[in-house]
């Protein structure tokens, strides 16, 4: 990773709305090749995931118990908030 | 004319957060070691293409690819699922194609039992999830980013991590091996010091001797011909799959550069660290170690010669 990485950080709701712990988080796409791990959410559902370069991303997120949910966001020269809703 | 001396930096120079514990091993002989097969393996028969004899699993040719990127267009067809579950996620690109991976549910056996399903705690006590494969009985190869946090831009996230949980052969919620948590790692300076993604590899040194029982992958160095001609197996623990499985995939390697191997094997977040390995005679061995996704390909580091010496070190 580049020194000029920008944070993608949110929020993983279920479809109440209520923060999802242990959500896995990953990378789908983005501009260039990114690690292949997987963050888990904290108990307030929050995350933040590191974008090596500006661009755009797919971002996705796993929970056993509400499905999974995927969302696109565009990292310019700050960081950027991504919050992202399961489906159950 | 005056010529100007230039220091040569020897990236792939061993570190650890335990200096103490390093050694230097030189290697004289043939850049290969052998793998092990534990305590009652049960071991699975391979095919003789190169891969996993699983039932239901078939190599992809480039064909199979090809036939499935050119099917008929749909696009305007929408899934009956949506009716129940809304649009579907876009494909992952790191699954490439049509997605191959198979479920493994006889993790207690060899090879699948030298996986392990890694819980990374790092320093800000953000939680993440990777793979690693034993090489000896108390090491573990896995990604440098595994290990080591480099250029995060996360306040207090850069560094060693803090500690790892590894649990070998876990199929979701059991463990057949049960869990073992280390704070000892490795990895070299290519990574801790220059975040190169050549350089990304590393270890962790287990506090018991485990992998006498799962066994280990072998490991070797390998001419470029070799690899091409070689298909490339990987099995580990994806973040987009039900939590703690463990998932298969096997496929040509697509290319190598001189620290690279770059592939079409599907794998998702949580597989970093996993082994890239070929079966040779019935033995199972490491080539290269999956580290990152990419838009149209797959890719993992090299097992050069400087990356087999280190592994070699860490292994004793």
């Amino acid at each position: 990773m580049s020194t000029g990485a920008r944070s993608v950080s949110g929020v993983v709701r279920d479809a109440a709305g209520r923060p999802v712990a242990q959500a896995r988080v990953y990378f789908l796409k983005g501009p260039v090749a990114l690690p292949d791990t997987a963050l888990l959410t904290g108990r307030d559902g929050r995350f933040t995931m590191s974008a090596p370069q500006p661009g755009t991303y797919d971002v996705g997120c796993t929970s056993d118990a509400h499905g999974s949910a995927s969302a696109r966001v565009t990292v310019g020269n700050a960081d950027v908030t991504l919050d992202l809703q399961l489906p159950r | 004319m005056a010529t100007t001396k230039i220091a040569r930096v020897n990236l792939h120079k061993s570190t650890s957060n335990d200096d103490d514990e390093l050694t230097a091993v030189v290697i004289k002989k043939a850049l290969s070691k052998p793998p092990a097969e534990g305590v009652n393996p049960k071991t699975l028969k391979h095919n003789a293409g190169g891969f996993e004899g699983l039932a239901g699993f078939r190599l992809l040719k480039e064909s199979d690819v090809a036939e499935a990127f050119s099917a008929p267009d749909t696009s305007d067809l929408r899934d009956i699922a949506e009716a129940s579950f809304g649009p579907p996620p876009p494909q992952a690109e790191t699954v490439h194609g049509p997605d191959n991976r198979v479920k493994i549910t006889t993790t207690s056996s060899y090879p699948w039992r030298v996986h392990a399903s890694l819980l990374i705690t790092a320093r800000d006590n953000s939680r993440w999830i990777g793979t690693g494969w034993f090489i000896g009985p108390k090491t573990l190869m896995t990604a440098g980013h595994v290990v080591f946090i480099k250029n995060s831009g996360v306040a207090g996230r850069d560094g060693w991590v803090s500690r790892i949980q590894v649990m070998p052969g876990r199929n979701g919620a059991s463990l057949p091996y049960g869990s073992v948590t280390s704070t000892t790692f490795r990895s070299v300076t290519g990574w801790t010091g220059s975040g190169d993604q050549n350089y990304d590899y590393g270890a962790i040194i287990l506090p018991t001797n485990l992998g006498n029982t799962t066994g280990w992958f072998g490991f070797g160095v390998y001419s470029d011909a070799d690899l091409k001609a070689s298909v490339g197996n990987i099995s580990g623990y994806p973040g987009d799959k039900p939590v703690g499985t463990q998932w298969y995939d096997a496929r040509r390697i697509a290319s190598v550069t001189s620290r690279k191997v770059y592939y079409d094997i599907d794998t998702a977040g949580g597989q970093s660290g996993s082994a890239v390995y070929r079966i040779i005679n019935g033995g199972r061995y490491g080539f290269a170690i999956h580290a990152y996704g990419g838009a149209t390909t797959n890719s993992g580091t090299r097992i050069v010669t400087a990356v087999y010496n280190n592994m070699v070190a860490w292994k004793a």
